[in-house]
């Protein structure tokens, strides 16, 4: 311990949060995800970039287990977060999943109210001693999805009664009010219409600054916008890995460039 | 193609729209069919069967004579109630003979066949009035008397002189005699609430025939349905739909499951009487037996619906759940189940609506048959005592000689139908109310 104290220059931006080792994913008998090894920084947004099939989403559903509920699906390799075996088996799926967020490709509020949407991870996970702590817990939740000056006045109306992009929001916002350390984001944008998305996109950025944000995305502009790193699948490989700027300039395997000039895809 | 108009259609659009035509034509054919056939059946079931709702009294003046009835004069209800039935048909042939003597019916007959045109039951209900209040005797007391069925069915054109030549039950003058009492304003038909709430009658007294009893079986039977069958279905489809691994094993259960909606409800019946009543020595008749017997038969159905309307809750839902770090559980029973309820709640409905019309498997409990007690007094009796139930009532008049039963199988088919009816009713207004929309 003492050590540490004593090197100032460590590298904390170098940090890493989520750490994968030779994974490997097979539905049944599909070999889906081959030999991946990827160091997934703090406080970073990440991208998940490549063609349909290729496997980005796979990788993203091992992070917080959510393979789990596909009957057919092996996981093998290991995935850490902070140090931690997420697959040893004394790791209980459900603890990891308060601590991993997701936010899915379509926007799902519950059909409740806005409140109810925001205040149900809370609740189940006891977070909140009593109904003053859960309303703060709920408008802070909402203040970091960008959406409490939309809803402040009707937070009793359904949640699915918002428009496309509101209810994408409100779903970021019900994924951090139980306050994860990492946010994975399965194509979070691509039901949305571009203003939602350049809200969503700006949101994402902000989350930036408290989250380890894994986001999977179709859309190579989206990734150059948003991201600080991005990974590279084809195949079920992940081909490339490094910061944004340089894949989309300079990307070292002809494929990633084949990919982002749009030869392949 | 040699013309390329489009304002001239080739022969191939023509012909196409021609049998697009025919097609429309069959299938108003189709429904035309079906209205006309349930029109047909609604207007049958109604006009045969309203007049079991009806039925004919004779409003008469009988003198409790306290020396007929009270010899010793004590008004001791032990020593009144020696006096039997029988003892009380002298009070009946008087109130017609004084009815003769002040010259309100002109008829020739013996007083005694007078009294032929009231129900059997006549004698049994003065009987009856003067053990609850013996104060009544030696007082002059108007009595409503039910008609015999014979009396009754000329009220309503049931019976008529030409089909009487040969009736030993009634004669011409006793019509005669109907006929003036009714002139003097006595004798008519009102609407009868005891066909509702009675039980069943001997094969003499059709008029006295009543539908309540074989509904409280047949509610009873539902209790069970429900008590059983809702949870067992329910937690069963959630297993199977939520938790069970997807192997050969629940494929095996699943095709069974289908299977058993298939079966006919006769196999139940006779798995009813070797189970629960050869094995388990459960009283024969019982509506519990019965109520069993339905929910094996009314399980699968359950099942069916609730698993179909949880398959019809988005995935997406679940993983919302789980994304929040629901369990499994969690997951299953704060969102799924409730968006799935209006399905499973309509499935139910359906299914006991299903079974309250059910008889064949009852033919093989006992539950089919002349039952004429009265109305149960506790939730155990109607559960343990022998009782019928709506359709086996019916069924059971149906097969009896006398025409005035026939028409109270019809009366007991709108009771049903009304049953029916609203229980779909409550299906489809829970479904409408609770149903979401994402």
């Amino acid at each position: 311990m003492r050590d540490t104290i004593h090197s100032p220059e460590a590298p904390v931006a170098l940090k890493s949060k989520i750490s994968a080792q030779n994974v490997q994913v097979y539905y049944a008998d599909n070999h889906a995800i081959k030999d991946v090894n990827v160091e997934i920084e703090d406080k970073t947004v990440t991208a998940f970039i490549g063609p349909s099939g290729c496997g980005k989403s796979t990788f993203l559903r091992c992070i917080n287990r959510m393979n789990d509920t596909i009957d057919i699906c092996r996981v093998q390799g290991l995935i850490t977060i902070d140090g931690e075996n997420i697959y040893d088996p004394k790791v209980d799926p459900v603890q990891l999943r308060a601590k991993v967020g997701m936010v899915f490709q379509k926007p799902n509020p519950f059909p409740k109210s806005i409140y109810d949407n925001v205040a149900y991870g809370p609740r189940i996970h006891g977070l909140a001693r009593n109904k003053a702590e859960l309303d703060e817990i709920v408008e802070r939740a909402l203040r970091r999805g960008a959406i409490w000056d939309e809803v402040k006045d009707r937070l009793q109306a359904p949640g699915t009664g918002l428009s496309g992009g509101q209810q994408q929001r409100l779903c970021i916002a019900r994924a951090v009010a139980t306050e994860p350390e990492v946010l994975l984001m399965d194509e979070p944008c691509s039901a949305l219409d571009p203003i939602a998305t350049a809200q969503v996109e700006e949101l994402i950025d902000e989350l930036r600054q408290n989250y380890s944000v894994v986001i999977v995305t179709h859309s190579m502009q989206q990734a150059a916008r948003v991201s600080q790193r991005t990974a590279f699948f084809h195949l079920g490989h992940l081909v490339e890995y490094g910061d944004t700027d340089k894949i989309f300039t300079t990307p070292e395997d002809p494929r990633t460039e084949a990919y982002i000039t749009g030869r392949i895809g | 193609m040699t013309q390329t108009s489009l304002l001239r259609q080739d022969a191939r659009t023509v012909r196409r729209n021609r049998a697009e035509k025919r097609f429309r034509a069959y299938g108003l054919v189709a429904i035309g069919l079906g209205m006309l056939m349930l029109v047909i059946l609604l207007t049958t079931i109604i006009s045969r069967g309203t007049g079991a709702f009806q039925q004919t009294y004779l409003s008469l003046e009988v003198t409790l004579d306290a020396a007929v009835l009270d010899p010793t004069g004590s008004g001791d209800v032990a020593q009144i109630s020696k006096v039997s039935t029988f003892g009380y048909k002298p009070l009946l042939a008087d109130a017609f003979a004084q009815l003769s003597a002040r010259g309100v019916v002109q008829s020739q007959l013996d007083p005694d066949d007078m009294a032929d045109i009231l129900s059997p039951g006549a004698e049994a209900r003065m009987r009856n009035a003067v053990l609850a209040d013996p104060a009544l005797i030696g007082r002059s007391v108007q009595f409503d008397f039910l008609t015999s069925g014979r009396v009754d069915g000329y009220l309503k054109e049931r019976v008529t002189r030409a089909s009487i030549v040969n009736d030993s039950n009634i004669n011409a003058e006793q019509l005669d005699l109907v006929d003036e009492l009714r002139a003097a304003g006595v004798l008519d038909k009102r609407f009868n609430i005891a066909f509702i709430t009675g039980s069943d009658s001997s094969d003499a007294r059709p008029e006295a025939a009543g539908f309540g009893v074989s509904m409280v079986g047949s509610l009873s039977m539902m209790l069970v349905v429900l008590v059983l069958a809702l949870p067992i279905g329910v937690a069963a489809s959630i297993y199977l739909e939520e938790f069970a691994p997807k192997n050969w094993i629940t494929d095996v259960i699943e095709v069974n499951i289908s299977n058993l909606a298939a079966v006919p409800s006769i196999v139940f019946g006779i798995l009813g009487l070797a189970v629960f009543i050869n094995y388990m020595h459960l009283p024969n008749s019982a509506p519990l037996v019965g109520g069993l017997v339905l929910t094996l038969m009314t399980l699968p159905t359950i099942i069916i619906s609730t698993r179909a309307s949880l398959k019809a809750v988005p995935p997406s839902i679940r993983d919302a759940a789980l994304g929040v770090g629901a369990s499994k559980m969690q997951s299953v029973f704060h969102h799924v189940l409730p968006l799935a309820a209006p399905g499973i709640l309509t499935g139910t409905i359906i299914g006991l609506a299903q079974a309250l019309g059910e008889t064949a498997p009852l033919l093989l409990i006992g539950m089919v048959g002349f039952i004429a007690s009265n109305g149960p007094d506790s939730i155990n009796e109607a559960l343990l005592s022998p009782n019928s139930a709506m359709p086996a009532q019916i069924y059971e008049w149906a097969k009896r000689a006398d025409p005035a039963f026939y028409e109270r199988a019809w009366g007991g088919i709108i009771i049903l139908l009304v049953f029916l009816i609203s229980m779909n009713a409550v299906a489809v207004l829970l479904r409408r109310r609770f149903e979401r929309r994402w």
